[in-house]
């Protein structure tokens, strides 16, 4: 096989593309996990609802799909909150593996509706500025990678804006620290617990934008496998801390592109599970997780 | 005679249950269709009972696909490489899985709840990714799979009745199996590590033999039904990894409830016959919403599934009774 530098290159600017991607996924359910020690295995669906959403709007309108970003989040985090409130806040504390078990049913719920609504077809839309391409010395990049790679720049820049210098952001991540010292300060912890769940989703439904924006095929079954990953990728990043979600989810994005690269496209999901797997094999709390019970 | 079925009350409901269902075909007039759908049933009443064994250890797995599908690749190959009746190469097939079920249980033994989900569901993909890559696919039919031989050849009379009641003694010979597994020392032990792991460690029990034990054997039964189910459709593809297959035997499980025995038998029989019901009105995507919902309810509502309705239903009329009471006395 002949490698050279423009190949590798190419390889690496995938994963990052395909690691902007898990990051927002991966940042959204590690603060969900934070605040509420839960983990929501449907969060693959907010995904999909934000990449049908883009859609949706972009069939309709025919703006362009960067601004419908405007557009998914708000919606991502009605839906959210609405998740929270039904599915997750009856069963907070009740047993260790009901959060699982109700994923599963969100799963089956949410996938069938949007299959009801938009058939189960693959789809894709276009971006306005897929023909431009951009020269970077070595490859040539088509320009809506490095804009995907710049909006989720900036939406982890405002999450970090939100969580350090705002009061509610404070009072999420104390939240996350101490739940029922953060109760005994005066902080409601179930509002923090609708927010945290709803910029999750939005986190999520960004990331679908950007799915779609890219020139990705979705249907309605595409979210599982990534959301699953994104949860592989906090394990390996350390459950709750979100530089190892970042970490993690470049790393598992690279893995994967350089693996599908090598050992062929069918290793694409098992990858990152073999990754994950090793991990766990020595260390059983992942790699930056603390050494709990 | 009386005190004597006194004695044995509680065995009466399911005796009652397994005449009648050794009766079942009479009454539906061996129809093809009816047969086809209670063979599947009693398949999966086989898998979702060995899921729901393995949680009474305390572990949860979201992947039990991998030993699903290995059981009926595994299985199907024996029977067709080596000539030998199918029957004897599903236990053939059974034991190699269940070898495999506790290398992966190795792995999982040191992990929490969510770690543990994630790696048995990372076993799935990564077992449907060995089956369909090229340098195997000579073996396993790639994605194509191939074609498995019946259960029962289809030359014999009636073959699917035939079919019928050998799986139904499997399915009860299985339910029998766990029955006394559970109510053995083994089972009290398991009980222990699930409740409390520390504690059982302070009573003497080693809580990593007992886990592979029940990792062993459920993915034994599990691939037993693996089998079986392929041998009725008499096909297999890898799509038999898929999540779905790796997330029925736990909604069964769900809604007849958890960490009993009746639990993913009623769960089996009361989803498929609405899941049935639902197609036969044509509802393609519904239906899946409809169970969706079904579950979600029950885990907020009922947590300990449909089998504690009848004793929910009997609390709260002694409740208004005695509330009624209160208020004529007081």
């Amino acid at each position: 096989m002949d490698i050279n530098v423009e190949i590798i290159a190419q390889v690496i600017f995938w994963g990052l593309y395909t690691g902007c991607i898990y990051i927002l996924l991966a940042t959204g359910l590690n603060l969900i996990f934070g605040v509420m020690k839960i983990v929501n295995f449907a969060h693959g669906e907010f995904l999909m609802l934000g990449t049908y959403i883009t859609f949706f709007l972009f069939v309709v309108s025919g703006f362009n799909p960067y601004i419908l970003l405007c557009a998914s989040i708000p919606v991502l985090i009605v839906i959210g909150v609405i998740v929270e409130r039904l599915c997750f806040r009856p069963i907070l504390g009740t047993g260790k593996l009901n959060e699982i078990f109700v994923s599963i049913g969100l799963i089956y719920v949410i996938q069938n509706l949007a299959a009801r609504i938009w058939t189960d077809e693959w789809k894709t839309i276009q971006s306005p500025f897929r023909d431009i391409t951009l020269d970077l010395g070595v490859i040539n990049v088509p320009s809506d990678y490095l804009i995907i790679m710049s909006v989720t720049a900036i939406l982890l820049i405002g999450l970090y804006v939100f969580l350090y210098h705002t009061w509610t952001g404070r009072a999420i991540r104390a939240t996350s620290q101490d739940r029922s010292g953060a109760m005994l300060m005066g902080i409601n912890v179930e509002r923090m617990d609708m927010i945290t769940f709803g910029i999750g989703a939005a986190l999520a439904g960004a990331a679908g934008t950007l799915w779609a924006v890219s020139g990705q095929v979705f249907n309605p079954y595409m979210g599982s496998i990534p959301a699953i990953k994104a949860f592989a990728i906090i394990i390996l990043g350390g459950l709750g801390s979100i530089p190892g979600a970042i970490a993690g989810g470049l790393a598992v994005g690279l893995v994967e592109n350089g693996t599908a690269f090598t050992l062929g496209g069918a290793w694409k999901d098992a990858v990152s599970f073999i990754l994950l797997i090793i991990v766990l094999i020595f260390r059983p709390t992942g790699l930056f997780g603390e050494e709990c019970e | 005679m009386i005190p004597w079925i006194n004695q044995r009350r509680r065995y009466l409901l399911p005796a009652f249950v397994l005449i009648i269902t050794a009766l079942l075909p009479l009454f539906l007039g061996f129809n093809q269709y009816y047969l086809t759908v209670l063979i599947l049933m009693l398949v999966f009443i086989i898998y979702a009972s060995a899921w729901n064994f393995l949680t009474f250890s305390g572990q949860g797995s979201l992947g039990h696909a991998a030993f699903f599908g290995l059981g009926g690749y595994f299985s199907a190959l024996i029977a067709i490489k080596s000539g030998i009746p199918f029957i004897i190469a599903v236990f053939a097939g059974a034991c190699i899985t269940a070898g495999i079920g506790i290398l992966i249980g190795m792995t999982c033994v040191r992990l929490r709840e969510w770690f543990l989900a994630m790696v048995t569901f990372g076993f799935a993909v990564i077992i449907q990714t060995l089956v369909v890559i090229s340098q195997l696919s000579d073996i396993t039919g790639g994605w194509d799979g191939y074609a498995v031989p019946k259960l029962i050849p289809s030359s014999v009379t009636g073959s699917i009745l035939v079919e019928y009641y050998c799986i139904f003694t499997m399915a009860v010979a299985s339910l029998l199996f766990f029955h006394l597994l559970l109510k053995s020392k083994i089972g009290l032990a398991l009980a222990a590590i699930r409740e409390n792991e520390v504690e059982a460690k302070a009573s003497g029990i080693n809580p990593v033999p007992f886990k592979l034990f029940a990792f062993g054997i459920s993915a034994f039964v599990t691939a037993i039904a693996g089998a079986l189910e392929v041998s009725h459709f008499g096909y297999i593809s890898p799509e038999i990894f898929g999540t779905d297959i790796s997330f029925w035997p736990i909604i069964y499980s769900i809604t007849g409830g958890l960490g009993t025995l009746a639990g993913p038998v009623i769960g089996t029989v009361v989803i498929s016959l609405l899941w049935e019901g639902l197609n036969a009105l044509g509802l393609t995507y519904e239906r899946f919403i409809v169970i969706g919902v079904l579950l979600i309810l029950t885990i907020i509502f009922l947590p300990k599934g449909l089998v504690s309705l009848p004793g929910r239903i009997r609390q709260r009329k002694q409740e208004k009774k005695a509330r009624q009471v209160k208020e004529k006395t007081g």
